[in-house]
């Protein structure tokens, strides 16, 4: 499969399948021309705050940038792993309170702090894990929402003045305090922008890792990742932890860059904000998170004086891609791509698209999985 | 004093209880027809306050107005939202899970409406005139507003109601039917491309009634929809999917649950021993109370 | 299949392609059914019988062919529409409401009908003839044991007019008393002149009713003829009949 044209950030590939035939490369699909490609991007990012001198630009980037940090952990939990996981945003704030109040009350380098953050959020989520495995889908929602919740309300009525309430942590030194406004700014973006990269190419490798194919075969066919003796707790747990710890790490990278946090960057309004950048890009795709957060942080920063108007287009949004484009654009896209590669390619048969609009009639099967066997074909 | 805080904490439990039905009860009705979590719920209640507050203060109309003005524009709402934000994904087989996908687009028109609301509205809120006014000492010290009296009556006969319509009326058996056989139901005549914006249009319908109610005793504001939405949710698994009696029962139990709890730690705790009860119960019973996901009852 | 009457075939499927997802079950399947006939589908399992039928009734809609009911044109029409003009399909494991009662079962059968009074007509004739079934009238029919739920299940079928009656595998996991009971029924549906399309394994109880077999194999019909002559083929019979 690795000469096919498909994208590698394709989430559609077949899962279980391809246990134990794993490619040499870590990334099938990537060709040498691809690397080069996403090798410039790097690049170009990197020159940014050479080239942009307005502050109010750079920092909106670089609260994209650890938005984006959020958005890759969530998007390997939600999306790689399909687990119902509203929970996300308490572990960014568990990151971030942890950071930070280290970063108060003790002398520790705020590098470590900001791992010290990474890994409570990990802990945090891999405790998370165990009861979704025990609950059916929706279930879980339930369960990581009230997480979220109880979480939120214990930081919030907090009076002990460890989280400072609903007024957040007092001010946090944060990485670079020593620096100037300008210098740290820029200090920052390379930072975060740094661990935006490693995250993406990290996770990326895990998504076409043993781990990210077994994953996709128990969000995908439980049932059949069951015989084939994966197993689906081991599995969640690193899931969990992973994201967990990345989520960890971009709310300590909150917490030093804005010097305080605050319980308001959990919530329903934040959290519906995130997913629309999740499901625009490309739920399950390696860049579709970059996709999905730019372009949603673009529109919200053009509209940043109406609220309402900027959220009402944003839900528009997310309706039409959620309804017209399923996969996000990365995947409307990554279709495309394989259509004018297979045209291309004369005398290579196309591969059949992801099965959407096929005139299957109407409504779903009760609870059935689609493309599981049909046990009415007599 | 004993007796003051129990009969306070039944009184507080029926009326929550009866408000957590209401509310709750559309979203298992859409959910044992439609398989989804309708995540628009809430803003229909938003919508019902703003409806009241409109009819009964801007217009200084009739209360009864307000109630069926609620319920025509919210079951028009819902049934444009099931043919936007699910219909068209009904016709779609993709790799990607149907309830997560339209969790998100529903999700996504509550968005829309509340932000409508609130570029229309702004973000201020609104004092939405009580149906009823004045209130009755049930026991010593323990009083009891008309106000949420009626809404728990209103409350209490909507969900029998919709209990009797399903039982007996030739659509509600037919709703059944859609729930526990789709296939079958199809095979019976039943119009289900017909019958999915009608119950949904159905069930939004009853939260826009509860957002009347909920509007004289909280306020009329964009985001009021958010609480109700939560509230519904945690009584919808709670129960179990699906199950209506089971929402009924959740309902009681989860007000029951709040109420004592306020009585015992007092309100800022009351919630997250809710959470924390909750989850205990899904640890115990990953189904909910009575509900079996590919066993939808109604 | 040809009876010897020249009249417009109550079903005739034309060159059908149907299946699920990127599977193709049935592949160019041709069938017509004349009316008051009982066409009996048989062949190995997984070839398409039962999809063939709900290609039919609407269920899943055909990739491409023409389903023609009674003269109209009925392809890829959902399933509720096909039903209201007069389709009448019984699916395999008869698709009762498990929670509902008999009574509201058989109701729901006649859903399409105008009024009510007209429902509760159709109730009674059928309590008339299955009393059986009236005996359970209010009991919900997932306590019912096999054989009487399939009873419930003609029933039902029975409730309303109907052009044309899909039945599939009406004799499936139910004891031989049972089955008698079954085919009674069936061969009663026949007398009153029903055109039937039956889908069955189970060969000696299907003698009573059927006027034509076909064969499906691979999701198309390889033989086709009177029960008479295919029931003596040799070939037919060691292949797909076992012993008679």
């Amino acid at each position: 499969m690795s000469d096919h044209p498909v994208s590698a950030h394709s989430a559609t590939e077949h899962p279980v399948a391809d246990h134990g035939t794993i490619a040499a490369s870590a990334f099938p699909g990537m060709t040498r021309g691809r690397w080069s490609i996403a090798g410039l991007a790097v690049l170009v990012a990197f020159a940014i705050p050479l080239v942009i001198s307005n502050q109010y630009t750079l920092s909106v980037m670089v609260t994209t940038l650890i938005l984006l940090v959020l958005n890759i952990s969530w998007n390997f939990v939600l999306g790689v792993a399909g687990v119902w996981n509203f929970g996300q945003l308490a572990l960014y704030a568990l990151g971030g309170y942890g950071a930070g109040i280290i970063m108060l009350h003790s002398s520790v380098s705020p590098w470590l702090a900001l791992l010290a953050g990474g890994l409570v959020a990990a802990i945090a989520a891999v405790l998370l894990a165990f009861p979704t495995l025990r609950l059916y889908g929706i279930y879980t929602s339930l369960l990581t929402f009230a997480f979220a919740e109880v979480i939120q309300y214990v930081i919030l009525n907090d009076g002990s003045g460890l989280t400072g309430g609903s007024f957040g942590l007092p001010i946090v030194p944060g990485l670079y305090s020593s620096l100037s406004l300008d210098t740290s700014t820029k200090a920052y973006f390379w930072t975060v922008l740094a661990v935006v990269v490693i995250a993406t190419v990290a996770l990326a490798a895990v998504g076409h890792s043993r781990l990210g194919i077994a994953l996709r075969g128990i969000r995908d066919a439980p049932a059949y990742a069951a015989a084939r003796g994966v197993n689906p707790l081991r599995y969640r747990i690193f899931a969990f932890a992973i994201s967990g710890f990345l989520a960890g790490i971009a709310g300590a990278l909150y917490v030093s860059y804005n010097q305080s946090i605050s319980p308001s960057v959990m919530g329903l309004t934040p959290m519906s904000v995130y997913v629309t950048m999740l499901v625009i890009g490309g739920l399950g795709t390696a860049t579709g998170p970059i996709v999905g957060t730019v372009l949603v942080q673009i529109v919200a920063t053009l509209l940043v004086t109406h609220p309402g108007a900027e959220f009402t287009i944003l839900g528009l949004f997310l309706l039409v891609v959620v309804v017209f484009v399923p996969d996000g654009l990365v995947g409307l896209v990554g279709r495309y791509w394989r259509k004018v590669a297979a045209w291309a390619a004369e005398g290579e048969q196309a591969e059949p698209d992801q099965p959407d609009g096929e005139p299957a009639e109407g409504a779903p099967a009760e609870g059935e999985q689609e493309g599981s066997p049909d046990p009415h074909v007599a | 004093m004993i007796a003051t805080n129990i009969v306070g904490i039944a009184v507080t439990t029926i009326i929550l209880g009866s408000i957590y039905g209401l509310v709750a009860i559309g979203m298992t009705l859409i959910y044992g027809t439609l398989r989804i979590l309708d995540m628009s719920q809430g803003s229909m209640v938003m919508a019902g306050s703003f409806i009241g507050w409109g009819i009964l203060v801007v217009a200084g109309w009739n209360p009864i107005l307000a109630i069926l003005a609620a319920f025509i524009a919210t079951f028009i709402l819902g049934a444009l939202t099931q043919l936007v934000s699910v219909q068209p994904l009904m016709r779609r087989r993709t790799a990607i899970d149907f309830e997560m996908v339209t969790f998100i687009t529903t999700f996504a028109v509550a968005m829309v409406l509340t932000n409508v609301a609130l570029e229309i509205f702004g973000p201020f809120q609104r004092n939405v005139k009580s149906v009823v006014s004045g209130s009755i000492s049930v026991y010593q010290g323990v009083d009891l507003p008309y106000q949420s009296l009626t809404m728990a009556l209103v409350s209490i006969a909507l969900m029998a109601g919709l209990g009797i319509f399903l039982a007996r009326s030739r659509w509600g058996m037919a709703i059944r039917a859609v729930a526990q056989d789709l296939d079958a139901a199809r095979l019976m005549g039943v119009p289900v491309g017909k019958l999915y914006p009608l119950t949904m249009g159905l069930a939004s319908a009853l939260a826009g009634i509860a957002g009347v109610f909920l509007g004289g005793l909280y306020f009329a504001y964009p985001q009021a929809g958010d609480l109700p939405l939560l509230e519904a949710l945690i009584v919808v698994i709670f129960g179990g999917l699906g199950s209506l009696p089971g929402t009924v029962y959740a309902a009681y139990a989860i007000g029951l649950i709040q109420a004592t709890a306020e009585v015992i730690v007092g309100t800022t705790w009351s919630l997250p021993i809710l959470y924390g009860v909750i989850l205990l119960v899904l640890i115990v019973r990953p189904y909910g109370l009575l509900g079996r996901p590919s066993e939808a009852r109604l | 299949m040809s009876t010897g009457m020249t009249s417009e075939p109550m079903l005739e499927v034309t060159q059908l392609r149907a299946g699920y997802l990127d599977t193709t079950v049935i592949r160019d399947l041709d069938l017509a059914v004349q009316p008051g006939e009982a066409a009996v589908l048989i062949g190995p399992n997984g070839h398409g019988k039962t999809t063939l039928l709900r290609a039919i009734s609407g269920l899943i809609a055909p990739t491409s062919g023409r389903v023609v009911l009674g003269g109209q044109d009925v392809t890829g029409r959902p399933a509720d529409r096909i039903a209201a003009l007069g389709l009448v399909h019984v699916p395999q494991g008869d698709g009762l409401f498990g929670e509902m009662t008999v009574e509201e079962n058989l109701m729901m059968g006649a859903f399409p009908a105008s009024s009510w009074r007209d429902r509760r007509a159709a109730l009674a004739r059928i309590y008339e003839h299955f009393p059986a079934v009236a005996e359970r009238a209010s009991q919900r029919a997932r306590t019912l044991s096999g054989g009487e739920r399939r009873l419930v299940a003609l029933g039902r079928a029975l409730m309303r007019p109907s052009q044309l009656m899909l039945i599939d595998e009406p004799s499936l996991g139910l004891a031989p008393v049972a089955i008698d009971a079954v085919y009674d029924a069936i061969s009663e549906l026949k007398r009153s002149g029903a055109t039937l399309v039956l889908v069955e394994e189970n060969f000696t109880h299907v003698g009573s009713v059927a006027d034509a077999v076909h064969v499906i194999e691979a999701g198309t019909i390889i033989a086709s003829g009177p029960y008479s002559e295919l029931s003596t083929d040799p070939a037919i019979v060691q292949t797909y009949l076992g012993s008679l």
